[in-house]
């Protein structure tokens, strides 16, 4: 009996485990310039050591309101994770943020890149959505999603959001 | 008549005598039958089995599946990978360990829950030691990666959401395990080593959300999120149907309580117990239950007890010897006390039989279910024998039953009395092991039957052991051992 069980066992999980081979595990194709990345993050930031930021943007007090609304764009801090850098960059219009690009991201082998491309998006819709940091993080993508608010927390400090 | 220190016999008596009827089914054809029910068992035995195996692999699987899985490399993500896998088969096989203590009916009837159990126990030390090895290389992996050290990596991951419960769940599960290993639990309390075992539920819960959040395998939006956590629910699940719900359903319908209590030997007493619709439990004869008996001395502990009778439609009965700190108390509960039952379990019953004949051997309170077995059994004359065994004449309680019974139904019955043999090591007594007695001289057609074996468990170990080697089959050796 107790041999029944273990051929039986062997056979089926070596079933199971060719089956999930087949099913995936591959790298997505587009791995490389993924769709976060924006296309108008023309400066590749150095990613060398932690903090390089850059801000290019007006800062303009608007005639008699004490609203200040700033336009520009704005990078984040590059914060280091377990899988690497995470820096983010923001596109503020009127004192709204309109847009957010990652310049860098987890990367540090093939699914970490896969785990952030998937996270990417999502940070990013929130972000937008809370026009603040104070995100939600991505289940899965815990490391990617704490550099991402952090880099983004300090963009939009740049900004004086 | 039995009281003797030789194998005595007692003649089957036949005709006039007989208390029950012989069933009509022939000998043969009742064999036949048993062989193949005993076989279809074996098939759902093992088709369980396959499935608890390919569990396991189905937890590889959800890594393979995950983006990158294929395209490992570094030392680091070897690492960090064989950390996700390791975590991944321990976590399933920790679900597969609640489901066998679950107690689910349909293990119970076909692999006893007993053999559940010695399961649940052989996975203990291999689950922790696959959970530890997630924790050391995923720490591991993780500083090779980053550069930093693994103190640092520790610290690292201690500050990331969810990992310190992950952490508490390690630490529980190190002291679930080490309770349980032979040489402390037998140091410890019943009720403590319980409190601590209970634990492995929150071991269990608190270890999910890290998965849930920091691990990759099971991202948010994906099927092996889904699959995960209906793994989740299903081994929880059963544990509160089977081990809550169903033992209070069972408490309530049936309100059984103690009506007397009778010392039938030094230390022994027979717990009549009265209830509503008790034959509605379906207790065979051979099985027991787990009592708990409500007063304010011995709620908290839970005894497993053997029917030593099959019960009635108002009427039950158990017998217990004081085996430890606990059951003493037994013998001073007050007619009148609620009891509430878990139960019954147990594949100590002729269900379980395979082959044409029956060989019956009891020692002690081992006599219990063996009693309740022979009086649930058709038998025609000549078809069981019984050996019952004691180390003295004080042991000698339900036997006066037991010979009745066996008077009913043409059952052969030997005693044999006395302390086990000193120059060798054997389950009989000296005079008997000299005398060149065997299993097969007791019992002639051994190789045909079922044999059933109660008593504690050095005894009853060497008893299966001399069956095992005069060529007994597995499948007819029934085996209900309690630590004397």
């Amino acid at each position: 009996m107790r041999a029944r069980v273990i051929a039986g066992g062997v056979v089926t999980s070596a079933a199971v485990l060719v089956i999930g081979w087949q099913l995936g595990g591959q790298p997505a194709v587009t791995a490389q310039s993924g769709a976060a990345t924006g296309s108008t993050s023309g400066s590749s930031s150095s990613s060398g050591t932690g903090s390089s930021s850059s801000g290019t943007g007006s800062s303009s007090s608007a005639g008699s309101g004490t609203s200040s609304s700033v336009s520009g764009t704005f990078a984040g801090a590059a914060t280091q994770t377990q899988f690497g850098p995470v820096q983010v960059q923001i596109v503020v219009a009127d004192g709204k943020i309109t847009d957010v690009t990652a310049l860098q991201l987890t990367d540090r082998d093939g699914r970490s890149e896969q785990i952030s491309q998937q996270a990417a998006p999502i940070l990013r819709q929130e972000a937008l959505q809370a026009q603040s940091a104070k995100i939600q993080a991505v289940s899965g993508a815990t490391y990617t999603s704490e550099g991402y608010t952090t880099s983004l927390q300090s963009a939009i400090d740049k900004a004086g959001l | 008549m039995i009281d003797t220190a030789r194998p005595t016999s007692t003649p089957p008596t036949t005709g006039p005598f007989r208390g029950t009827a012989a069933p009509a089914e022939p000998l043969e054809v009742a064999a036949v039958r048993r062989r193949r029910a005993g076989r279809r068992r074996a098939a759902t035995v093992d088709l369980l089995g396959i499935l608890a195996w390919a569990s396991a692999a189905m937890a590889v699987t959800l890594w393979l599946v995950t983006p990158g899985s294929h395209s490992v490399s570094g030392v680091g993500g070897w690492l960090t990978d064989a950390g996700i896998v390791a975590g991944l088969i321990g976590t399933d096989l920790v679900l597969v360990m609640l489901v066998l203590a679950a107690r689910v009916p349909l293990i119970d009837r076909v692999f006893g829950q007993d053999n559940a159990i010695a399961v649940h126990r052989s996975l203990g030390k291999p689950v922790l030691y696959l959970l530890l090895a997630h924790g050391l290389l995923l720490t591991l992996g993780y500083s090779a990666s980053s550069g930093s050290g693994p103190i640092a990596e520790t610290i690292a991951l201690f500050s990331t959401p969810d990992m310190p419960l992950a952490y508490l769940s390690l630490g529980l599960f190190v002291a679930v395990v080490v309770t349980s290993l032979v040489a402390v639990r037998r140091r410890l309390p019943y009720e403590a080593w319980h409190v601590i075992h209970l634990l492995s539920y929150a071991a269990v819960l608190v270890a999910l959300p890290h998965m849930l959040s920091v691990g990759s395998v099971l991202a948010h939006g994906t099927w092996q999120r889904v699959y995960w956590i209906a793994l989740y629910v299903l081994a929880l699940g059963l544990i509160a149907l089977y081990r809550i719900v169903l033992p209070i359903v069972v408490t309530l319908r049936h309100r059984i309580r103690v009506v007397a209590v009778e010392p039938i030997a030094p230390g022994v007493v027979s717990i009549h117990l009265a209830g509503r619709d008790l034959d509605a439990l379906g207790a065979r004869g051979g099985q027991y239950g787990v009592w708990r008996f409500w007063t304010a001395k011995t709620w908290w502990h839970a005894h497993p007890v053997s029917f030593s009778a099959v019960p009635g439609r108002d009427r039950a009965r158990i017998t217990v010897r004081d085996l430890g700190a606990g059951s003493a108390r037994l013998g001073r509960i007050t007619p009148g006390t609620t009891v509430s039952l878990e139960g019954p379990y147990g594949l100590f019953t002729s269900q379980a039989r395979t082959a044409p004949f029956l060989a019956l051997v009891a020692s002690g309170i081992g006599i219990t279910p063996v009693r309740a077995l022979l009086e649930d059994t058709d038998l025609r004359p000549g078809e069981a024998t019984v050996l019952l065994r004691g180390s003295d004449t004080s042991q000698q309680y339900l036997w006066q039953e037991t010979a009745a019974l066996a008077e009913s139904t043409g059952s052969r019955l030997y005693a044999m009395v006395g302390n086990r043999a000193r120059s060798g090591e054997s389950w009989m007594t000296e005079d008997d092991l000299r005398r060149g007695v065997t299993l097969r001289s007791v019992f002639p057609r051994l190789l045909e039957s079922d044999l059933y074996v109660c008593g504690p468990r050095a005894w009853s170990d060497l008893v299966v052991r001399e069956a095992r080697l005069a060529g007994v089959p597995e499948h007819q050796i029934h085996q209900e051992r309690f630590e004397s």
